[in-house]
C-alpha cells in the first residue's frame, strides 16, 4: 500500500472514528444511560448535560493532555537523569549547561532573537499596515509582504542564503558592496555577534506579513469620531498617528507581539538551515538538536530552559484569557 | 568524516539510475556478469546459486548520496540479482543522528553503513547492533592488508561488556593526499614538493607569483568542518609519535595537549592566511567541500592545490583525464622530524542494525572479490582485500592510491571517525568551524576537551 | 482622511514610493531564487541572477588532438578548426551567437592574446584563434603531442528546466512531494474535527471547570514543541508505533490542537445567541446544533484553521525529522533540503534553488487562492 493512499485511508477511518464516537456517545448517553423519558426525565436531561459536555471534550483533553501536558513533566523528569537515563543526578545537567560556553552563547542569542525579532515585526508590520491602508494598490502590496508566511522556513532560509552569499555574483549584499567598490567579498554570516542579526532579519520578513495583517484590521476597526476630533484638534499625521491610533490598537499589537514571540522559541529551522549554529549563531532549539538523542538529559534540560524562558509571556497570557471569560 | 557526497553533474542517464535508487533490483547491471573476464563473475555465480532471498527486501542507510549513493546502488544491484532480494539504499547527510533516532524508535534500516567506527562503538555498547556471523573475524585477517588492525577496528564491547566483531570495512580511503593539475604546475615551472618544509615555500612561491596556492572548503551541511579534522590529524602524525595519535583518540593525550594546539596551528598556518586560500580564510568555512577543489579547474586556475582523501576526484567535473588535468601527490612529513611516512586514511564499517539473514548475506556478499571490483571499476574506491584483481580500477591514480595504502609505514585510522560521536562527530567539527574563523587553538582545544570530560 | 498622508500630496508620493521599497524588499529575494531556478548552472556561477539577459564571458578550454590532426603542407604542418564546435557545448553557441573575445595558451593566462594575434606554442609552432572561434595551429616540425587552446568566450543567455528536470528525478524531490502531501492531509484534517466539538463545548454549554480548561488551552498555546520531542519519541518507540506516518500525525494533531481549539472557540463564541437558544427551545440536543448549525455557520474559521496546519505541516522540519524515518521512502521536502540536497548540493545554486521552488509551489498556491480565509480565522483569533 502506497504511504499516500494510507493517509487517504487514514482520514477516512479517522473521520468516520470521530463521529461515530461523538455520535454513538452522545446514542448511549441520551439512551440508554440518562433516557429522556419515564418518571426520571427531567433529572435525567439534566444529567445527561452534565455528562455531555466531556463527551465533546474527551479527545481533545486527551490529545491535549498526551502530546502537551505530559511531555512537560516527562521531559523535566528526564533532565535530572544523566545521559543514560539511569542514573539520578538532580540539577547537574542546568550546573553543566550553564558552565559551558557553547550553552551560554545559545543562550545570549535566544535573547536577542526574543527581544529583537517580535518587536521588529511588529514595527515593520504596523508600518505597512498605515501605509498601505489608503492606497490604491494597498491590496495587492499587502499581499506581496504577506506572502512570506506561506513560505516554510527552510525554503526562506534558502532564499537568504542566495542574498547573503560569500560572492560577488550570487549574493545581493555583496552585489551592492561591489558596486561601491567593494573588493573581497565577505560573509555576512561570520561576522561576530552581528550575524545573529542576518538570521533574525530571516524571521521577521517572514513574520511582518502576519503583523500587519492584523494590525491592519485594528485600524480599521478604530472609531472614526475618535480620529476626526483629534483632526479638529489640529493634530498633524504623525501625532494622529502615535497619539491617538497606535493606543487604541495597544492591545491587539500585544497580542501581535506575544504570538510571535511564541513562534521565535520554536523556530530552529532557520538557524539549523543557514549556519547549523556555527559562527556562534545557536540558538536553543538548534543548540538541543545537537545533544537530541545522544544525551538526553541534556537535551531535555535545553528544553526546559526553552520553557522557562516562555513562562512569563504563558502566564500573562493565561491571565488576558481569564479577564476576557469574566 | 569519510565519504560524504556531491553529485555535481549528474547526466541524464545517471539521473535515470539514481531515480530507481529506491529499489537496486530493478535496475540494470552496469557490467554484464561473465563478459569482462578481469572481474570473478564465478565468485558471483557460486554465492547466487547459494543464496535465494526472493521477496525480501534489505534496507540501507549510510551517508553516500547523490553520485555515491548512484555508485552503491550500482554495486547493490548485483546483489539483488544474485539473491532476488529487493536492496533499498537511503543516505543522508544527518545519518550520525538519524541512526541513532532510529535505532530507538525499531525503526533501523538492516544495514547501517557508518562512517564513524566511534559512532558504531557508542551503538554497539547500547545494544543497537548484532554481531557479525562467526568466522568473519578469521577472514579479515587471511584476506585484508593489516587484517588484526582492521578486525580490532570493527570490534566492540555490547552492553553487557562483551567483545565482538560488529564492522567489516569495505571502501576504504586514503586521506594524506593534495590534489593539483599538472597542466598548471607545468605552465608556473613548479616542482612536486617531497618534505613539508617545500610544501610551505611552495605555497609562499605561488603567493609571490600572483596566485592562490590552495583551495579549501569545510561546507557539509549538518557535518560542517570535518575536513580540517583531516588537516589536523596529519599534521598530528607529522609532528609526534603514532602513540601519542593513539592516546589523542582515546583521550588519554588531553585534546588540549600542546600537541594536539600545535597541530591544530600548523593547519591554521593554510586555512587562516587570507593569500593561501581562494575566496580568503573567511570563504574557508561555507565553501562546500565537495565544490572547493573546483577552482583546480577553471582558467586561470584559481587555487594549486588541494588537500583532500582519495575519494575526491568523483566530484571533480566531467571530462578530465588523470595525469593531464588532475594527479596528486603524497602530502609530505617533515624533513626535520624521523617519524616516516606516515598515511591517515579512513573507511566505511558495514554493521548490522536489524537482523535478518538477508543482512547476513550482503555482509558475505561484501567478501567476495567481485563486490570490491564492481566499485573499484567505477570511482574513488581503495580496498585492502589482498584476493581482487587490480587491473579492474578504473584509473591509474586509484591503482596508485591503492599502492601508497599498501605502502605505508604508519596507517592510521581517521581519528575523528574513532573518537566518540559527540566529539569526532559533533564538538571537533564545531571546533574547526571556530578556529578556521578566528577563535585561538587553546580556546578551541579546551571546549573540545570540556566536552569530553562531560561525558563521563 | 484619517491617512498619514493626509492631504499633502507630497506625504501622499513619499507614502507610495515607501510602500514601494517595501515590497521590493520583500519581494526582491524571492525573485531572485525564481529567476536563479531557470538558469543554465555555469552561468549561475558566472554573474549574478540580475545579469541573467546579459550575455555571459566565460572561459574554456579545448584540448586540440594535434599529432592526429595535423596535415602536412608547403606551411609547415597544420592543424585547423573551430573551439566554438566543440560538441559538448556546441548548443550554446548556436547560429553564430557566440564569439571569442580572447584567447590563450597557457591555463594560467587565458587571455593574453586578442582574436587575431598569433601566439607562440610552448613546444613550438603557432597558434591563431579568430574572433569566430575559428583557429590554424602551424609548426614547422610538427606536433608531438595535445595542445591547450584556452579561449573566452561571449555565451549568449541560457533559460533551462534542466534544474526543475533535475530535482524531480535524480535528487528525488518527487517521492519527497508525495510524502509530504501524505503527512499533510491527514494531520490536517483530523485535528479540525475533534477540536471542533471540544471548541462547541468551551463555547457554548456550560460546565464545571470551562474556565480552567480555557485558561489551559491558552497556556499549552505556547508549549514549547522542543519538550515533546524526547519523551513522545520513547513512548511512541514503546507503544510500537516508532517512527512512522502514524506517529507524524498523531504528532501533528496533537501539537496543532490548542490553537485549533482556539481560533475556533473564538470564532464560535461570537455566533448569534439567538439561533442557538430557539433551536434548544424547539428540543434539538447539543449533537444537532453542533452538526446542523454551527459547523455549516463556523466554516470561515474551520477553513482558516486548516490552511494554518496545512501550512504549518507543509512547511514543518523538525516534527519530521523526530518522527518520520530518515530513509528516502518517507522523506519529506523540508527534510530532503536541509538535509540532502544543502550537504550534497552545497554550491549548485540552480538545483537548490529548484528544490526551493518546489517546496514552496503548493503553500503558495493555497496561500493565493485562500488568503481571504486565512486573514479571517487570523483575525477571529487575536482581535477581538
Amino acid at each position: 500500500m502506497t504511504p499516500l493512499l494510507q493517509g487517504m485511508v487514514t482520514i477516512l477511518v479517522g473521520v468516520t472514528a470521530c463521529v461515530a464516537y461523538f455520535w454513538l456517545s452522545n446514542w448511549v448517553l441520551d439512551r440508554v444511560i440518562f433516557p429522556a423519558r419515564g418518571p426520571n426525565a427531567g433529572r435525567n436531561i439534566n444529567r445527561a448535560n452534565l455528562v455531555r459536555p466531556w463527551l465533546f471534550l474527551f479527545p481533545a483533553i486527551f490529545v491535549l493532555g498526551l502530546y502537551l501536558a505530559y511531555p512537560v513533566v516527562g521531559s523535566f523528569v528526564r533532565s535530572l537523569f544523566d545521559r543514560s537515563g539511569t542514573e539520578f543526578i538532580g540539577l547537574g545537567n542546568y550546573i553543566d549547561l550553564f558552565n559551558s560556553s557553547g550553552f551560554r552563547v545559545a543562550l545570549r542569542n535566544n535573547i536577542l532573537w526574543l527581544l529583537v525579532v517580535p518587536a521588529a515585526a511588529t514595527a515593520f508590520g504596523l508600518l505597512a499596515a498605515q501605509l498601505t491602508d489608503r492606497l490604491s494598490w494597498g491590496n495587492i502590496a499587502k499581499s506581496m509582504i504577506f506572502m512570506p508566511m506561506a513560505i516554510s522556513f527552510v525554503g526562506a532560509s534558502l532564499i537568504w542564503r542566495f542574498v547573503y552569499a560569500n560572492n560577488f555574483d550570487i549574493g545581493l549584499i555583496n552585489a551592492v558592496r561591489g558596486v561601491f567598490g567593494a573588493e573581497r567579498a565577505i560573509d555576512v554570516l561570520q561576522i561576530p555577534f552581528w550575524n545573529n542579526f542576518f538570521i533574525m532579519f530571516i524571521m521577521i520578513w517572514i513574520q511582518t506579513g502576519f503583523a500587519m495583517v492584523i494590525l491592519s484590521a485594528a485600524l480599521r476597526n478604530i472609531p472614526e469620531e475618535t480620529i476626526e476630533a483629534a483632526i479638529m484638534d489640529g493634530a498633524g499625521p504623525f501625532r494622529l498617528f502615535f497619539s491617538v491610533k497606535v493606543p487604541q490598537i495597544m492591545g491587539t499589537i500585544v497580542v501581535v507581539w506575544t504570538t510571535i514571540t511564541f513562534l521565535v522559541l520554536k523556530v530552529f529551522d532557520i538557524v539549523y538551515t543557514v549556519t547549523g549554529g556555527n559562527f556562534g549563531t545557536h540558538i536553543l532549539p538548534s543548540y538541543m538538536m545537537n545533544f537530541m538523542f545522544r544525551d538526553d538529559g541534556r537535551a531535555t534540560a535545553v528544553a526546559f530552559v526553552i520553557m522557562l524562558l516562555v513562562l512569563p509571556v504563558m502566564v500573562w497570557n493565561i491571565r488576558q484569557a481569564r479577564r476576557e471569560l469574566r | 568524516m569519510t565519504t560524504r557526497t556531491a553529485s555535481r553533474r549528474l547526466a541524464a542517464g545517471a539521473a535515470t539510475l539514481a531515480l530507481l535508487a529506491g529499489s537496486a533490483a530493478a535496475q540494470d547491471l552496469f557490467l554484464t556478469p561473465g563478459e569482462d573476464d578481469r572481474f570473478d563473475w564465478d565468485g558471483l555465480a557460486a554465492f547466487a546459486e547459494a543464496n535465494d532471498f526472493t521477496g525480501e527486501t534489505l534496507e540501507i542507510s549510510g551517508v553516500w548520496t547523490g553520485a555515491d549513493a548512484q555508485m552503491v546502488n550500482r554495486v547493490m544491484a548485483y546483489f539483488a540479482d544474485a539473491t532476488g532480494a529487493e536492496v533499498s539504499y537511503s543516505g543522508s547527510d544527518g545519518f550520525e543522528q538519524d541512526i541513532v533516532i532510529s535505532a530507538q524508535a525499531g525503526s533501523a534500516p538492516n544495514i547501517a553503513v557508518f562512517p564513524q567506527p566511534g559512532l558504531a562503538a557508542d551503538m554497539a555498547a547500547r545494544g543497537f547492533l548484532t554481531p557479525l556471523a562467526e568466522g568473519t573475524d578469521d577472514w579479515i585477517r587471511e584476506n585484508y592488508v593489516a587484517g588484526e588492525d582492521w578486525v580490532e577496528l570493527g570490534t566492540f564491547v555490547d552492553a553487557d561488556g562483551d567483545e565482538a566483531l560488529y564492522g567489516l570495512f569495505y571502501k576504504v580511503d586514503v586521506k594524506s593526499l593534495v590534489w593539483y593539475s599538472p597542466d598548471a604546475f607545468e605552465d608556473m615551472g613548479y616542482e612536486i614538493p617531497t618534505t613539508m618544509e617545500a610544501l610551505k615555500e611552495l605555497t609562499e612561491q605561488i603567493v609571490a607569483d600572483g596566485g592562490t596556492p590552495w583551495c579549501i572548503g569545510l561546507g557539509s551541511g549538518a557535518a560542517t568542518g570535518w575536513p580540517a579534522t583531516d588537516w589536523v590529524e596529519d599534521f598530528v602524525l607529522r609532528i609526534a609519535e603514532p602513540q601519542v595519535y593513539d592516546g589523542w583518540v582515546d583521550n588519554s593525550v588531553p585534546f588540549d595537549d600542546p600537541v594536539i594546539v600545535e597541530a591544530i596551528e600548523l593547519y591554521g598556518h593554510f586555512a587562516r592566511n587570507d593569500d593561501f586560500v581562494r575566496g580568503g580564510s573567511q570563504a574557508v568555512p561555507t565553501t562546500d567541500w565537495r565544490d572547493s577543489p573546483s577552482g583546480l579547474f577553471t582558467f586561470p586556475p584559481e587555487c594549486f592545490m588541494h588537500k583532500q582523501a582519495s575519494f575526491i576526484p568523483t566530484f571533480f567535473p566531467d571530462g578530465l583525464d588523470y595525469g593531464f588535468d588532475y594527479d596528486f601527490f603524497y602530502f609530505p612529513a617533515f624533513e626535520g622530524q624521523d617519524l616516516g611516512e606516515p598515511v591517515m586514511g579512513a573507511g566505511t564499517m558495514w554493521a548490522i542494525t536489524d537482523d535478518a539473514p538477508v543482512a547476513h548475506a550482503l555482509i558475505e556478499f561484501l567478501q567476495l572479490p567481485i563486490a570490491h571490483e564492481l566499485w573499484m571499476a567505477q570511482s574513488g574506491f581503495l580496498t585492502p582485500h589482498t584476493g581482487v584483481n587490480l587491473d579492474t580500477f578504473s584509473s591509474e591514480a586509484q591503482r596508485g592510491i591503492n599502492e601508497i595504502l599498501l605502502d605505508a609505514t604508519v596507517f592510521r585510522f581517521d581519528a575523528s571517525d574513532l573518537m566518540p560521536g559527540e566529539i569526532g562527530a559533533d564538538a571537533f567539527w564545531s571546533g574547526m568551524v571556530d578556529y578556521t574563523t578566528g577563535t585561538p587553538a587553546e580556546e578551541v582545544a579546551a571546549e573540545i576537551q570540556s566536552r569530553w570530560d562531560a561525558m563521563r | 482622511m484619517d491617512n498619514i498622508a493626509g492631504r499633502k500630496s507630497g506625504l501622499s508620493w513619499a507614502v507610495n514610493l515607501s510602500v514601494l521599497a517595501l515590497v521590493v524588499l520583500w519581494l526582491i529575494p524571492t525573485l531572485g531564487l525564481l529567476v536563479s531556478s531557470v538558469r543554465d548552472r555555469d552561468q549561475i556561477a558566472a554573474t549574478g541572477w540580475w545579469m541573467t539577459p546579459v550575455p555571459v564571458e566565460m572561459t574554456f578550454r579545448v584540448r586540440v588532438a594535434a599529432p592526429d590532426e595535423q596535415q602536412e603542407t608547403d606551411a609547415g604542418f597544420v592543424v585547423e578548426g573551430n573551439v566554438l564546435e566543440e560538441p559538448s557545448r556546441a548548443h550554446w553557441f548556436e547560429g553564430g551567437r557566440g564569439a571569442v573575445t580572447a584567447f590563450g595558451t597557457r591555463s594560467v593566462d587565458p587571455t593574453e592574446f586578442a582574436p587575431g594575434d598569433s601566439a607562440e606554442l610552448r613546444g613550438g609552432g603557432t597558434l591563431t584563434v579568430a574572433a569566430d572561434g575559428s583557429f590554424r595551429m602551424v609548426s614547422d616540425e610538427g606536433f608531438g603531442r595535445p595542445v591547450n587552446v584556452l579561449f573566452q568566450a561571449r555565451v549568449p543567455p541560457r533559460i533551462t528546466t534542466e534544474n526543475y528536470d533535475t530535482v524531480l528525478t535524480a535528487d528525488g524531490m518527487d517521492r519527497a512531494f508525495m510524502n509530504t502531501l501524505t503527512v499533510a492531509i491527514p494531520a490536517t484534517v483530523i485535528p479540525i474535527l475533534i477540536a471542533a466539538f471540544a471548541a462547541y463545548a468551551l463555547a457554548w454549554m456550560d460546565f464545571v471547570g470551562r474556565g480552567v480548561l480555557i485558561a489551559a488551552v491558552v497556556g499549552l498555546l505556547v508549549v514549547p514543541l522542543q519538550l515533546a520531542l524526547v519523551p513522545l519519541l520513547n513512548l511512541h518507540n514503546q507503544i510500537g508505533i516508532g517512527q512512522s506516518f502514524m506517529g507524524i500525525w498523531l504528532a501533528h494533531t496533537g501539537f496543532g490542537m490548542p490553537l485549533a481549539i482556539y481560533i475556533l472557540r473564538n470564532y464560535m463564541v461570537g455566533l448569534p445567541r439567538d439561533i442557538i437558544e430557539s433551536a434548544r427551545v424547539d428540543g434539538a440536543t447539543d449533537f444537532q446544533i453542533f452538526t446542523r448549525i454551527i459547523l455549516p455557520l463556523s466554516f470561515p474559521a474551520l477553513a482558516a484553521f486548516a490552511i494554518f496546519q496545512f501550512l504549518w505541516v507543509w512547511n514543518d522540519l523538525l516534527v519530521a525529522k523526530v518522527f518520520l524515518p530518515s530513509g528516502s521512502a518517507s522523506q519529506v521536502m523540508t527534510v530532503l533540503i536541509a538535509d540532502d540536497l544543502i550537504g550534497s548540493r552545497g554550491g549548485d545554486w540552480g538545483i537548490l534553488a529548484a528544490a526551493a521552488f518546489v517546496s514552496i509551489a503548493v503553500p503558495l498556491l493555497v496561500f493565493f487562492t485562500l488568503q481571504r480565509y486565512l486573514v479571517r480565522g487570523l483575525l477571529a483569533g487575536s482581535v477581538k
